[in-house]
């Protein structure tokens, strides 16, 4: 779904990737004006924090304890353990920054990828936008999730360098480069715009080059949608990682990621429910937050939208 | 307009050969085999699994595979009995002339498999998707209407929550509620049914249908929801403040129907070329309904195709996915030109 | 302008939408099978009149209407499984699910029942040295078996079984076109036909298995009037829509969805079978399944796994029928050629060639608190091949002694000497001196979770006595691939496997031969992921040839000797084989030697 959120967007919103420091709110001061934004902006980065220091707990992720299997949540155990008696909040934690890691992957590899060809693309135009977009229709006509299946499978068992069996880097390159092409249409659309526009003809006058062009004059005026497109991506890697996990195809025990916590977890929903409910609580955090600073963002960069206080209809 | 089309028709026929190409290589460097572990004995003996390699013509190169499974091979000698000697002629027509092959599971013909499973992943997918719709237009226009209002800020939330869950999660979940704990108060039967299409048993029943359809409609239905109200209360937005409505108002029309006959009308414009390109998903469907609920759809089929490595079932709904998606595309942006005219190819 | 225009639009994607959507409507996947004449007999086109014949047609927008046969006993039992057969020839696939329906519907030579006694279905008696059945030619070294058949079997269209179906069978398996590979296929000279219910099996050497061939769970006989010899023996369309001569007929099935079967009015037993119908429902999660069956719309659950078991023990209205001797043992083998190679010999294991290495790491697995713990405590302790009937042998069972592994592996130059708990090569066998000892230990997902865990903890504990492993999980369709498809078994491309396997019925010569045999050490011809190599093993796995029971029975328990002492393989313990039912059904059995509708006409119901 988030792949056509771009085109569609961009459509309906053409002034929004004008530079924002245009009017009278810098994009800062407007994300600020946001409550769920900042809301969101708390959470993610309280989880993003515990997720860092999962190292302090006092208990091992992978360690059993055959002993303690299947206890409710306690003052000992916060979230409960699992089937080999691990503490449940220990492997949510380090499972999060697989998931995290996994979902930061992802978007950093959709827009090495993306951005890119997306500007170049739009800045050339002609032939080289022809093959790139018909590139980009490629990857697109490609059902995502069957050939992401597909894909996990082959690479998972591939003895490359630095690939090796490794299934972080597996299942982020798998998902990126995949969800890359959103980005693509996304940046060839600002570009296709902005390079047409005064100041760009400008510092082509004073004998700029294109490449100074591209990187120094468009790209910071298309960033807005761009990050936009970025926070929601990573819920979007979240959620994919977890399917997959859930398929048996994602990230394989004992290594804890959200995704196969939840996997795991099904079987003994009507037992013991916290099993499920903490990892899903967590996936359900991050992307609620991510999706309302994606939201926020989108406001902030939009210089039309008149921001009114909740409370003012 | 027709010369595009044309040049469009064109490159779509160029891209599907090339599709052919990657899925076709993607399959098949995928790891592991259908000779592997064939059902109960996880050893194929070697003696089977010549004969199996034969009978599935696994037995030739990879590019002479992809050219027998593009054109079929009853153009050449094959040898068909395993003595080396190639001496009758192959069965198979290939792609082109409409053979995907026979599943390696079942022996039953590629499309016929997928025939079957169709059917219901449309009939799914078209409820889930017309709900969601249905739902989600209402939404996000009242929501758009009344920004940042209380109950704008609920259903942010509640579409975004929407994204967040997991299908394969809350689909259990709803099972356990629905079906498992609570009863009807006259009946003391389950509330809803845990799977399944229909009831066996009672001939067709519509009642009956749409009671099979609920929870998987429901659990499918709220990422869309969420998505699509969402999209609308941001293509409502964008069109609330443009000029011409203020000159509306400035005429004396009266708010409703500035909203209504102008404002409404051009925000959904962009919707109908989202839904031209989520059209594929009417025969993707979703993997995980399809397994949490047991409906018989294409989602796990190719699932069930993919762990057991069923070339020529796989192959087909790739590519069957990949037309759709292709000929969607070329649909959303032909509509998209008829209907906005601003918008023009060269 | 652009209201026309953009409800133009609207409008076509709406038709288009609904186009696809109206495609659903006409298409509905039913398959009611109807016995279809073929071209030798276009006279049996339909159930004769003393069958009340339900409608046969195929529907195409129906689901069927209710059954218009009125069986005496109008009950109906539901039987749930994960996926649907490919056909009703189990031979083919051998998924189980595909013998569970074949089971219903036709019948083979002989059954093994869950004791592991053979007895006859369409064979009026078994053939044996002592009856005459079986005649050895002692100097060629060859044998031929006389079966009679019973004369009172009819196929559901009236047709009787004669010997002209089991030729047909044969011929259609042996074909080399379309045929496939059968145990014992080798051995087999030729099937022919003495008279109408007589035929004679000739074998080229002397083949012990000879009663359950053509029986069993995976093969029965197939009718020669029905089914089409062109279309071949493995994509025939008649293991689609079977002609049935056991208790029960297929009725309708929807692919994906469901089968229903009825009861065969021509069944050669008058009084079965009790249950008038048998509805299976193809239900993919197994909570879902599990919850089915608490609210009574299920009454079997097949193949129940463990964490279910134990979930419905306090279930009032479930039961569980447990196999009275298990199949399928977790077992761990080891590669005694180093890893990526499979020479034993050239580049032996730098860890695992040393039978003290593996005779340690047996000793320090705790067999017991895996099998209670992640296994609920069903499964029993196996430590050899040989334990079920009828060669059972008497192997003492390993202990555990962690304390007495840690010194076998000093004693193997194995020692921590830069304490970081795991052991170095100081005086070992194979390995560099200062080596780690680092394996990886790889399993496969597609069990589920009680797998996923037992190998965590064989880790751990492997660990205790300072053996490293990393964990790998694959896919089973990665692990036993053949070494063409990158099958990481016969690659060697692992240090320790875990898995469960076991052989079907009662013979385990093909089985012990398919894993521990020299020449199956060869990649893509046999099993033998070990490469262990053992001269004595293989002479006595050529004296197992014989009929001489009591013979045999030593030789395997020899066998199980070697392997006991030669550790290739470590067996942990025994996999649950029990199906979890309703209290209301009884007469049901699970059992290791076939799939539990095996006597699904004893079946009745409270």
């Amino acid at each position: 779904m988030s792949q056509t959120s771009g085109t569609a967007a961009l459509v309906t919103n053409r002034s929004s990737w004008v530079t924002a420091r245009s009017g009278k709110m810098s994009v800062w001061r407007r994300f600020r004006r946001h409550p769920g934004a900042i809301a969101g902006a708390i959470v993610l980065g309280l989880i993003t924090l515990a997720v860092l220091l999962a190292p302090i707990s006092p208990y091992d992720p992978e360690t059993s304890d055959l002993a303690v299997r299947f206890q409710p949540p306690s003052w000992q155990h916060p979230m409960g353990t699992d089937a080999l008696g691990r503490d449940l909040l220990t492997r949510v934690l380090y499972g999060g920054r697989i998931s995290l890691l996994v979902g930061l992957l992802v978007v950093a590899i959709s827009l090495a990828i993306g951005v890119p060809v997306g500007a170049l693309a739009g800045f050339y135009g002609g032939r080289l936008d022809s093959i790139l977009m018909r590139l980009t229709d490629m990857f697109l006509s490609l059902p995502a999730f069957l050939v992401l299946i597909l894909l996990s499978a082959i690479l998972r068992e591939v003895d490359a360098p630095l690939i090796e069996r490794n299934n972080v880097l597996t299942i982020g390159v798998v998902i990126g480069v995949l969800s890359w092409m959103t980005f693509a249409r996304l940046v060839r659309a600002a570009f296709l715009t902005i390079r047409e526009m005064d100041f760009v003809t400008a510092a082509r006058c004073v004998g700029a080059s294109n490449r100074r062009l591209i990187v120094t004059h468009i790209l910071p005026n298309a960033i807005g949608p761009i990050i936009v497109e970025a926070t929601l991506g990573l819920g979007y890697a979240i959620i994919e990682e977890s399917g997959l996990s859930f398929l048996g195809f994602g990230i394989q025990p004992p290594t804890p990621s959200w995704g196969n916590l939840l996997s795991n977890a099904q079987e003994h929903l009507a037992k013991y429910p916290w099993l499920a409910i903490f990892p899903g609580l967590m996936i359900f955090l991050t992307i609620i937050s991510a999706n309302y600073i994606g939201d926020g963002l989108r406001d902030a960069f939009d210089p039309h939208k008149v921001l009114k206080k909740v409370g003012e209809v | 307009m027709t010369a595009y089309l044309a040049r469009r028709l064109l490159q779509t026929v160029a891209l599907l050969f090339l599709l052919s190409i990657v899925l076709f290589a993607l399959v098949n460097l995928a790891p592991g085999g259908p000779l592997a572990g064939h059902g109960q004995s996880r050893h194929v003996r070697p003696e089977r699994a010549a004969i199996l390699k034969r009978q599935f013509g696994l037995d030739k190169s990879l590019p002479l595979q992809y050219v027998i499974w593009l054109a079929g091979n009853d153009w050449m000698k094959v040898d068909a009995d395993g003595d080396g000697v190639a001496d009758s002629y192959g069965t198979r027509k290939g792609i082109l002339r409409g053979d995907f092959g026979f599943s390696f599971r079942t022996r039953e013909p590629a499309l016929k498999e997928i025939g079957q499973r169709l059917p219901n992943t449309i009939l799914l997918m078209a409820v889930t998707m017309s709900v969601a719709i249905l739902i989600a237009i209402p939404i996000g226009i009242i929501s758009a209407l009344r920004q940042y209002s209380i109950y704008d800020i609920a259903v942010t939330t509640f579409s975004f929550a929407g994204q967040a869950i997991p299908e394969f999660w809350l689909g259990l979940i709803l099972i356990l509620v629905f079906y498992a704990t609570l009863k009807s108060p006259f009946s003391g039967e389950p509330l809803l049914p845990a799977g399944g299409m229909y009831t066996l048993g009672i001939g067709f029943s519509l009642g009956d249908r749409i009671k099979h359809l609920i929870l998987p409609v429901a659990t499918g239905a709220l990422g869309w929801i969420a998505w699509y109200s969402r999209f609308l209360r941001s293509s409502m937005l964008d069109v609330i403040h443009q000029d011409y409505l203020r000159t509306a108002r400035a005429k004396g029309l009266p708010e409703r129907t500035v909203i209504y006959r102008h404002a409404l009308r051009n925000a959904i414009i962009p919707l109908v070329t989202l839904l031209a390109l989520d059209l594929p998903y009417l025969i993707g469907g979703t993997v995980f309904v399809e397994m949490i609920f047991s409906w018989p759809g294409m989602g796990r089929l190719y699932y069930q195709s993919a762990l057991q490595r069923d070339y020529p079932v796989l192959l087909a709904i790739l590519i069957i996915g990949a037309t759709a998606i292709i000929l969607s595309n070329l649909l959303a942006d032909v509509l998209y030109a008829y209907v906005d005219p601003r918008i023009r190819y060269d | 302008m652009i209201r026309s225009r953009e409800s133009t639009a609207l409008s076509l994607v709406c038709l288009f939408a609904l186009l696809l959507a109206s495609l659903a409507g006409c298409g509905q996947a039913t398959q009611t099978p109807q016995p279809q004449p073929t071209a030798t007999s276009p006279a049996i086109a339909e159930p004769t009149a003393t069958q009340p014949a339900p409608t046969a047609k195929p529907t195409a927008t129906q689901p069927p209407p209710t059954l218009t046969a009125a069986p005496p006993e109008p009950t109906s039992v539901v039987i749930v499984i994960p996926e649907d057969p490919p056909s009703f020839n189990a031979i083919v696939a051998d998924t189980g699910y595909d013998a569970l329906v074949m089971e219903l519907t036709m019948l083979g030579l002989t059954d093994i029942d869950p004791e592991g006694n053979i007895f006859p279905e369409l064979a009026a008696e078994l053939p044996t040295i002592d009856n005459g059945g079986v005649v050895v030619d002692e100097e060629a070294w060859t044998m031929e078996v006389i079966w009679k058949l019973r004369q009172d079997v009819q196929w559901q269209d009236g047709t009787p079984v004669t010997a002209d179906d089991v030729v047909f069978t044969w011929n259609a398996i042996a074909d080399p076109d379309t045929g496939t590979w059968m145990q014992g296929i080798d051995y087999i000279g030729g099937v022919a036909k003495v008279d109408d219910y007589t035929f004679v099996i000739s074998y080229t050497g002397i083949y012990p298995g000879y009663l359950t061939q053509f029986g069993g769970e995976q093969l029965v006989i197939w009718p020669a009037h029905y089914c089409d010899a062109e279309q071949g023996f493995t994509a025939w369309d008649c293991a689609r829509a079977p002609m049935s001569d056991g208790p029960y007929v297929l009725e309708e099935w929807v692919v994906g969805d469901h089968m229903i079967f009825a009861r065969n009015p021509n069944y050669y037993k008058a009084d079965k079978p009790a249950i008038g119908q048998v509805i299976v429902r193809i239900v993919p999660d197994a909570t879902v399944r599990k919850t089915m069956l608490i609210n009574g719309d299920a009454d079997v659950d097949m193949w129940t796994t463990e964490p279910i078991v134990f979930d419905l023990k306090d279930e009032p209205n479930v039961q569980v029928s447990i196999s009275p001797y298990p199949r399928w043992v977790l077992r761990l083998f080891f590669n005694l050629a180093a890893k990526g190679t499979v020479d034993p010999v050239a580049s032996p294991h730098p860890i695992l060639a040393d039978v003290r290495v593996r005779q340690a790491i047996r000793m320090a697995i705790d067999v017991d608190t895996i099998s209670q713990q992640i296994f609920y405590g069903y499964g029993t302790a196996v430590w050899t091949e040989l334990f079920r009937p009828p060669y059972g042998c008497d192997i003492p069972g390993p202990k555990y002694d962690p304390e007495a592994a840690a010194a076998l592996l000093e004693s193997a130059g194995w020692i921590d000497q830069d304490g970081d708990s795991v052991r170095e090569c100081h005086g070992c066998l194979n390995a560099e001196e200062g080596a780690p000892m680092e394996m990886e230990l790889i399993t496969y997902s597609d069990f589920g979770e009680p797998m996923l865990l037992a190998q965590q903890l064989i880790a751990e504990m492997a660990g205790k006595i300072g053996v490293k492993f990393e964990l790998t999980v694959v896919e089973g369709s990665v692990l036993w691939a053949t070494a063409e498809e990158g099958g990481i078994e016969q690659l060697g491309n692992f240090d320790v496997d875990l898995w469960d396997d076991g052989y079907s019925g009662t013979d385990p010569t093909d089985f012990l031969w398919e894993l521990y045999a020299a020449d199956a050490a060869e990649p893509d011809y046999g099993w033998n992921i070990s490469r262990w190599i053992n001269d004595d093993f293989n002479a006595l796995l050529d004296e197992a040839y014989t009929l001489d029971e009591a013979v045999r029975k030593d030789v395997f328990c020899q066998m199980a000797a070697i392997l006991d002492e030669q550790v290739p393989s470590i067996l942990l313990f025994s996999v649950i084989n029990a199906e979890a039912h309703s209290t209301r059904l009884e007469g049901i059995q699970s059992t290791t030697f076939d799939v539990v509708t095996w006597n699904a006409e004893d079946w009745s119901v409270k």
